[in-house]
């Protein structure tokens, strides 16, 4: 009695094979860990491009040190989900790559605005 | 929450501390007329321990990761249903006072 049919409201899901579990998953608790993931990257990319500016890096080495924070990023993200990745997300591109040309603009514009503060004015 | 939102704050004030001593380095630099190669050493390790508070707090900050599993323990597809329009309380029940043992999804 208590037991109604399933998807009330809450956690719809998508699934094309009942019997395979990594098909079927919980879209609601998807989305909320890539936002998740987006809030991260977009503050780090902001404060790596603040970084960048007051270090002085003029050119290639500046899309390097981006890199780099991205990759360390990914490292920490992937450490905050235990090392599981598919307990909470359905591929690794999702952890690596979501959000990263995103965070690109974030980064060369704040750090222009940190070189121009520092260095120019 | 609010620990990991101070942290974010201390951290991105240690950057402005560091773009503070920047700039007056610079224009110590440019009273002896020499050429900016990089910041200060003290300006370099600051910004490093800026950038871990930043990064911790980034991490705590917006949140914890859920779980995607269908079939965990937090993910109970059976709930009681959490539409107050339909809940009526006048019935049979009144007539007793046990516990229902069921697990809530909130």
């Amino acid at each position: 009695m208590a037991v109604g049919h399933g998807d009330s409201s809450s956690s719809d899901k998508k699934s094309t094979d009942a019997l395979s579990d990594l098909q079927t998953f919980n879209a609601e608790n998807l989305q909320s860990n890539m936002k998740v993931i987006y809030y991260s990257r977009t503050f780090l990319s902001i404060i790596g491009g603040v970084i960048a500016g007051i270090l002085g890096f003029k050119g290639l080495i500046g899309f390097v040190f981006y890199f780099l924070v991205m990759a360390v990023t990914s490292a920490a993200l992937t450490a905050k989900a235990k090392f599981s990745i598919h307990s909470y997300f359905d591929t690794w591109n999702r952890v690596l790559l979501d959000g990263f040309f995103g965070g690109l603009m974030s980064f060369v514009l704040f750090w222009t605005f940190a070189y121009d503060i520092v260095h120019i004015f | 929450m609010g620990l990991g939102f101070t942290v974010g704050v201390i951290g991105v004030l240690i950057l402005g501390h560091a773009a503070y001593s920047t700039i007056q380095y610079r224009s110590l630099l440019k009273i002896t007329e020499e050429e900016f190669s990089g910041p200060p050493m003290e300006v370099v390790l600051e910004l490093l321990v800026g950038l871990l508070f930043c990064m911790w707090a980034a991490l705590t900050v917006p949140g914890k990761f859920l779980s995607v599993h269908p079939h965990s323990d937090e993910n109970r597809v059976v709930s009681l249903p959490e539409n107050v329009d339909f809940m009526i309380f006048n019935h049979r029940g009144r007539a007793f006072s046990s516990e229902v043992g069921l697990k809530l999804k909130h």
